[in-house]
Formats: C-alpha cells, structure tokens, sequence
C-alpha cells in the first residue's frame, strides 16, 4: 500500500512539471505581451510613451529574454514560493490569490461534502426502493438539478434569501465585516453569506451523483455475493451499507477526484453573478489581459489541486478496492 | 408462527416411509410480478426432504429448482413473492451441551417475515446455501477470513479471536492449503476451486442442518468437481447434515443423492429414491431426461433422444398437466384439461401422471 502511494506521488510530480511547461507555454501563446496591452491603454487614455519608457518596461519584465529563460525564472522562483507581481494590480500574486483560493478551497470543500452526504443516501435509497412513488420523485428533482443551470439557482435563492429571509446578499461580507477583524460575528456573517454558493454548486453535483450512485447500486445488488450476504442471515441494512454500497462507490470516488477543478471553473459564472472573491473571476480576466504570472500562477494551483484530488481518489479507492492495490 | 401444517394440507403426508422429516414444502406459489407480465415460478411445490440426507433436485432450466431453494431461504426479492403455500421446518431444540431431549419444534417459514430476525437467525445458521459460480458469489472487497468470520460473529456469540480460529479451523476441514494464509486473501486471489472450498466453508461455518447447494460445481472443471463432490459427501456423513442439491447433472445424481425430486415447469413431477429414479422411472419427463444423456457402453449408432421442444415461458398458464405439449404419451382430452395429482406408485416414490391414476390436483384459489 504504502508503495503504491508512494509511486503515486512519483507519478504526480512527473505530471505537475509537463503541466508547468504545457501551461506556461499556453499562457504565453497569444501574440503580443502585457506591455503591449498596457502600451495601448496609455495610448488610448491619450498618454504617449516614448520608445525609451517602452524598452524600460520590456527591460523590467525581461520580454526580451528568450522563452525558455523566462519559463526558468518564474518556475524556479514558484518553488521558492515567489509567484512574480501582476501586471495589472502592480501587487505580488502571492497576497492576490491566497485569500481567493481560501475561499474557493472552502467553498469547494463544503459544497462537496453537502452533495455526497446527500447524494450517496439519496441514490442508496431510490435504488433499494426502485420503481416506487418517491423513487420516481427522486428521479424528476435529480433531472431537474441536472438541467438547471447553476446561475439561474443562484439568483432564485438570492432572490429568496433577500425578499424572505431578510438577508444580505451577493459578496461574502456585510458592509460592515467588509474590513472589520475577524471576530465570531463576522464568521457568523460570513456563513450566512457562504450557504448559497454552496447550496447552488452541491445541487447540481448532488443530481449527477445520485444518478450514478443508483445505476451502480442496482448493478450490484444484482450481484452473487449480495445474495451470499442475505443468506449469512445479516441485516438487510447490513447488506446494503456494507457488501453492496461498498462495491459500488468506485465512480463516486473517481469522480470525486477530477471534480475539484471542475467546481472550480463552474463555479465562476456563479462567483461572477454573486460578486463572490473567488479563484475563478480573477483568474479569467487574469488571461484576457495577459496577466502572465497571475494566470500562470492560478494555472499551477488548480493543476496542483486537480493532481491532489487524484491522488486522494486514487488512494482513496485503493483502500475501498484490494484488486487495485496489487497491479 | 408454529401454526401446524399437516393439518391444513394433508393431503401429501409424507411418503418417504421410515425417514424424519426436516422440511416439508406444500403448494408452494412464488410469482414474479414483472413488466411483462407475472412469471409463475413456482406453482404449487409439494416435497419432503429426509433429515440427514442428501436430495437431489433436477429439472431443465427455468424448473424453478433455485426458486424453490430461494423461497425456503426466503430469499426471493422483488419484483418476486411467495403467494401462498407453508414451508415447516422441523428444527432440533438446541438445549445445553448434556440435553439429550431431541425436542423437534415446527415453525412455518412462510408466516415469518423474510428480513426479519426470526427468520434471520434461521439463515446461515440453520440452513445456509452455496451458490453456482464461485468468480461471484465472495465479495471482492473483503477478506475471506471476514466473510467467514462475519456468520460466526453474527450467529454464535464468540469473540473475533475465536470466530477467526473457527474460521482456519473449517477452511482446513474443506482440504483448503494453508488455511491460516488464505483468511488473509482476497476472492480474487484464489482460483475456482478454492473460492469453491472458501464458500462451503462460508455455509458450513455455523454446522447448519440444511444446506442448500445450488449447482455448485457447474463452474469448475471435473477433477476439481470431483474433489468438491467428494468432500461435500464426506462432510454430510460427519455432521449428519441434510443437502439439497440442485444440478442438472443427472451424473452428478447418481453418485450424492439418497432421493430425487423432479421438477417441471414450477411443480414436483415425481420424487423417488434415487434407484427408483434411474431404473424404473414413472414420470415421461423424467424418462425423457434419463434418455437424453449418453450412456457407457450404448453402441455407436444409437442416437440420444432428446425432449422436443423446450420449456415453455413461465409467463403463459398451461391448461392441464404442464408436461403435455411435449409429452410422447399424452391423453387427448385428459392430460390438457386437468392437472393430475399426486399418486403413490411403490414405496417412497411419487408422481403426477394421468398414466398411474385418475387422481386430479384440487385447483388451488390463489390470488
């Protein structure tokens, strides 16, 4: 066991330095610099620069360099924890984006912990009881929040959470947290502003999750081995929980490896109709205006959290599956 | 519960003379309500089966010989149910270590609850079963020390210690190679004929009385059947345990069973001993399948008979005796208006044909 996480870890890191490379690359590829772009809002604002002040700023960022000794310089300063400034916000990315994946990492989190702890007993359940009357109304409310889009909830639910409960909404603070310390209220304010977004994305995965925890259950529960358990004289609870869920988790948990990107980049429709402080709005206006480290930077993050949430499934169902440990 | 019986359906006291009785099945309806209609499975069951012997259920495919077994485990699961019919086990009283009263007491597996605990301190300790395919029927995810350990913690009270002692102890009266590795291993690391072992071990983990065995050597190749035959007879010999062994594998018949029933098409056609079976046969059907296989010794140019047609869908009711659309004998007028009833033809044998007796089965009312 410990041999294969270790392996894993091998393999997570060969992945993580060609997505260093790939991604710079991407990054870089559209014609034209942050200089260029900026040279252009001077122009437009009607300033004038001067050929001098132009090769200063292509000096300073060193877009003289060839791309490989860039590529050099921002890698081996990302390990060192030195993610460059932002072009655009003339600040380290390092102060940027560590509140902003914070919340994103929370928010995440949360909403996957809210969709597996319904989905799982939701799909157990319309599988045990199939073809039955709340069977089928699981079925309809499971279609509807796989067809719904995640922007039109939320503004339902902030709708509701304004006109009904009186709630403030959109951001993550009232006015008055916005810059005040932490204290319990302000966390308190701070829950109450959180339950939509995680409300909104656990919808949509919790629909999608249970649809497959029910297929799978259903295949298994077809299984030999189900019938062997019933006549060991267990529990149907028992049964169920134990020999047959167990073995129909596997997809749950692959999935649940490759969806911490994926929330993260569907979440950013939501993060923009809500004006939540995430990852996703930044990161996206990050590679409009070529913004090359702060987008290069968000890249590597979610890669890494991507390679991570693999590496935690595949651990995980190593430890569900003994056939998988012993490849 | 312990509602008696015999006396609501004694019209088939047993006939196995000079044999204590275990289980006693009578008009046994399970259906399945499906889609496309309602499959009658088991229509009208009637059989005794012998304390401390070994019978042998035989039939084609679709008989309902699973089902039967299923529904006496009452393990059938929608969209199937048992409609009407009364399955009594006679179970020996287990009293102390020195009571040596042998109190039988009947209960009526078919008035207790399927998942309930009644029924399920029954399962796996009083009467157990061994499925077909041996790839399937261990769970992949867990060790088979566990799954042996998990009847044995469930049924008699010991701690893990212990249970897991009985466990190597039973891996090594099946002939399993280093029982004390193998409850460490996995299904999947275990070939045919060791899950085989492993499974036996499973339902013999808790000495049940009856055991079902459900065509558990179908899978395997001869010398490994050979070997898991070999030592199921042995077994039944040493804890005096009663089988019922389900095969199509008339072969197979001949060399466990004590007593043959007959199945056709969800109903007994005839149950005898197992000489009876093979060398005076009364039933057509059961003819028919004694010709349908090769024998030693037959010349060259003989050909094998086999049974026209094929079992018909269990969905679609057949007027009459079930057998008479493929039947060589059959009475125009007689076998396809009514369905013959039971009638003794020599001692400990039974069968329903218009050709011994005149006998009509009485129309059961089922819903």
């Amino acid at each position: 066991m410990l041999n294969y996480i270790f392996r894993r870890i091998g393999y997570m890191l060969v992945t993580l330095a060609i997505i260093s490379v790939v991604g710079y690359l991407i990054v870089e590829l559209p014609p034209g610099s942050y200089v260029e772009f900026e040279i252009q809002r001077l122009r437009q604002q009607g300033g004038n620069l001067s050929q001098d002040q132009i090769t200063a700023l292509e000096l300073r960022y060193g877009l003289n360099d060839p791309i490989y000794v860039r590529f050099w310089k921002w890698i081996s300063g990302f390990v060192r924890g030195d993610f460059g400034e932002s072009f655009q916000y003339r600040q380290e990315v390092k102060d940027l984006i560590g509140q902003r994946l914070m919340f994103t990492i929370s928010i995440s989190i949360f909403s996957l912990l809210l969709a597996w702890g319904i989905a799982v007993p939701l799909g157990v359940y319309s599988a045990t009881h199939r073809y039955t009357l709340p069977d089928y109304i699981i079925t309809v409310l499971q279609f509807l929040g796989l067809s719904i889009p995640s922007f039109l909830v939320a503004l339902v639910l902030m709708v509701f959470a304004q006109r009904t409960l009186g709630q403030q909404v959109g951001g993550l603070f009232s006015d008055q947290y916005q810059t005040a310390p932490w204290s319990v209220a302000k966390f308190i304010d701070l829950l109450a502003h959180l339950w939509i977004p995680i409300v909104v994305i656990a919808f949509g995965s919790t629909a999608g999750l249970s649809r497959i925890m029910r297929a799978n259950l259903l295949d298994v529960l077809g299984m030999q081995y189900v019938q062997t358990a019933r006549s060991k004289g267990l529990t149907e609870n028992v049964v169920i929980w134990k020999h047959a869920v167990r073995n129909a988790m596997h997809p749950l948990i692959m999935i649940l490896g490759g969806s911490l990107p994926g929330i993260i980049s569907g979440e950013t429709v939501l993060a923009i109709v809500m004006n939540i402080p995430t990852v996703g709005p930044m990161y996206f206006t990050a590679q409009l205006n070529q913004d090359l480290y702060l987008a290069a930077s968000f890249l590597m993050f979610l890669s890494i959290l991507g390679v991570l949430g693999n590496l935690l499934a595949d651990i995980a169902l190593a430890w569900v599956d003994p056939r998988i440990r012993y490849e | 519960m312990n509602q008696t019986i015999s006396s609501t359906s004694d019209k088939a006291a047993s006939i196995l003379e000079g044999e204590d009785i275990i289980l006693k099945v009578r008009d046994l309806h399970t259906y399945f309500y499906t889609d496309i209609g309602v499959a009658r499975a088991l229509n009208g069951v009637n059989f005794d089966i012998p304390r401390g012997k070994v019978m042998g259920m035989v039939g084609e495919s679709g008989c309902g010989k699973s089902v039967t077994a299923l529904s006496i485990m009452r393990m059938v699961t929608k969209p199937g149910r048992i409609v009407q019919g009364d399955i009594a086990l006679f179970r020996k009283k287990k009293g102390g270590e020195n009571d040596k009263s042998q109190i039988i007491e009947e209960i009526n597996l078919t008035k207790l609850e399927g998942m309930g605990p009644v029924m399920r301190s029954i399962r796996g300790a009083e009467m157990s079963m061994i499925f077909q395919e041996p790839m399937t029927s261990l769970n992949p995810s867990y060790t088979i020390g566990d799954q042996i350990m998990e009847a044995i913690l469930l049924h008699q009270g010991v701690d893990k210690v212990e249970a897991e002692k009985r466990a190597i102890n039973i891996l090594d009266g099946v002939g399993m190679a280093n029982p004390a590795l193998v409850v460490k291993r996995y299904p999947h690391e275990l070939s045919g004929g060791m899950r085989q072992r492993a499974m036996i071990s499973l339902a013999l983990s808790c000495t049940p009385s009856i055991l079902f065995a459900d065509e558990p050597t179908t899978a395997l190749d001869v010398t490994t059947e050979a070997q898991i035959l070999d030592l199921m007879r042995d077994l039944q010999g040493r804890i005096n345990m009663t089988i019922i062994f389900i095969t199509h594998n008339l072969g197979v018949v001949a060399q466990m069973c004590d007593y043959v029933t007959v199945m056709y098409l969800g109903r007994v056609v005839e149950q005898a001993t197992v000489d009876d079976t093979f060398y005076n046969p009364k039933h057509p059907y059961t003819s028919s399948l004694l010709r349908s296989i090769p024998h030693v010794g037959s010349r060259q140019k003989e050909r094998l008979m086999p049974i026209r047609g094929v079992v018909p869908d269990p969905y679609s009711a057949i007027k009459g005796c079930p057998f008479h659309p493929r039947c060589s004998q059959v009475m125009r007028g007689k076998c396809d208006a009514q369905v013959p009833g039971l009638t003794v033809v020599g001692k400990s044998h039974t069968v329903r044909c218009f050709l011994y007796s005149d006998t009509v089965e009485e129309a059961s009312n089922v819903r």
